[in-house]
């Protein structure tokens, strides 16, 4: 039977064999379509779900007597499904957590790529290695995260770095004051402190790889955080002050 | 119109992710929603891929800031020629631009497929 004479079929007898052998054969259309919206934070299985749902719901709506084709007719109709399901259910929780997860799988991924291979990865061993696309690699790199003032904006060397192009701050002579204050209050702190802060701040490492350098714990290192961010708070409200 | 951004692109499957990133890059400048972004980059994406199965290598692919705050697309193949039938998956592609975007247009030689247009309002 073609297209026109299984519908008709099923309109005149409701036979649920036949609306199954439709599905089945229009099933692929569900297939197609969810994973065309992979990647928004919502697994590949779980769009099929939503998408096979609207096709069966879909099955029961069509009518081959207007003349349109059913795959024109069901596109929309899945299309829509799978955009209130986003819409509904989906995105507020697990985009974010899961940008979050796949950033720290990129980040132990690549030490351990660097750590076999001597080279850094491309995103796209990256994402073969975390099986997931090279885009949602590329996109969650840049979603969030934490980039150094110093990191160069074109290629030369000795080329611009972020901080050389980012706007300038309307008061720039406070910015200076602030960074008089600063340094001072830096010079306050014990050598081991101002290590700390260097490696945190400057390196920006993480509290862990700041207690590899300091030969202490990263509970160490997190409570003396906490006391040279105090301390340098306190000497530059006095500095003001002054 | 103020035309945003164009894009000549060979038209190979490994370059759709690099399209795709520019597409998004794009509708964030046009300020249009994360799910209007993603939407705009699946049109993109199929009216590319439409094009390919059709018989293009290459095409063109232009950024417009439409008058009413939205974005306007043009996809247009390039070189190769629309000398291959439409298939199932090009019916689903078309049905798939009309469910996602507004406007949708397409240029035609004789009956095949040569450019795609669509937009996405303000509100995307």
């Amino acid at each position: 039977m073609n297209e026109e004479e299984l519908f008709r079929a099923y309109r005149e007898t409701h036979d649920v064999a036949l609306r199954n052998q439709i599905v089945e054969k229009y099933l692929y259309i569900a297939a197609v379509l969810a994973k065309k919206f992979v990647g928004r934070g919502v697994d590949y299985d779980d769009l099929y779900q939503v998408a096979s749902l609207a096709l069966i719901k879909g099955v029961d709506r069509f009518d081959e007597r207007k003349g349109l084709k059913f795959s024109t007719f069901i596109t929309p109709t899945i299309t829509g499904e799978i955009k209130n399901y986003f819409r509904d259910r989906s995105r507020l929780v697990h985009l974010p957590r899961k940008v979050s997860e796949l950033r720290v799988g990129i980040k132990r991924a690549s030490e351990e790529f660097l750590a076999e291979q001597g080279r850094k990865p491309t995103a796209k061993e990256l994402a073969q290695k975390l099986g997931v696309s090279e885009e949602e690699v590329i996109r969650s790199s840049d979603a969030g995260g934490v980039v150094s003032l110093d990191t160069p904006v074109d290629r030369d060397e000795g080329g611009m770095s972020l901080h050389d192009v980012l706007p300038a701050d309307s008061d720039v002579f406070e910015r200076f004051e602030d960074r008089d204050a600063l340094e001072a209050a830096l010079r306050s702190l014990t050598q081991q402190e101002r290590a700390l802060v260097k490696y945190r701040f400057g390196q920006e490492l993480s509290q862990m790889e700041t207690a590899k350098k300091l030969g202490v714990s990263q509970m160490n290192v997190s409570r003396m955080e906490r006391r040279i961010l105090q301390k340098l708070r306190e000497t530059m409200k006095k500095a003001m002050v002054e | 119109m103020k035309d945003y951004l164009f894009v000549r692109v060979p038209l190979r499957r490994e370059m759709m992710t690099t399209v795709r990133l520019t597409t998004g890059g794009v509708c964030s400048a046009a300020g249009m929603s994360y799910d209007g972004g993603e939407d705009c980059k699946v049109c993109v994406t199929e009216s590319l891929l439409l094009l390919m199965r059709r018989g293009f290598s290459a095409a063109e692919v232009r950024f417009f800031a439409a008058e009413d705050g939205g974005l306007k697309v043009r996809v247009e193949g390039t070189e190769g020629a629309a000398d291959l039938p439409a298939s199932d998956e090009d019916e689903i592609a078309l049905a798939l631009l009309n469910a996602l975007a507004a406007d949708v247009a397409m240029d035609k030689a004789g009956d095949a497929v040569t450019a795609i247009a669509f937009a996405f309002g303000q509100q995307a």
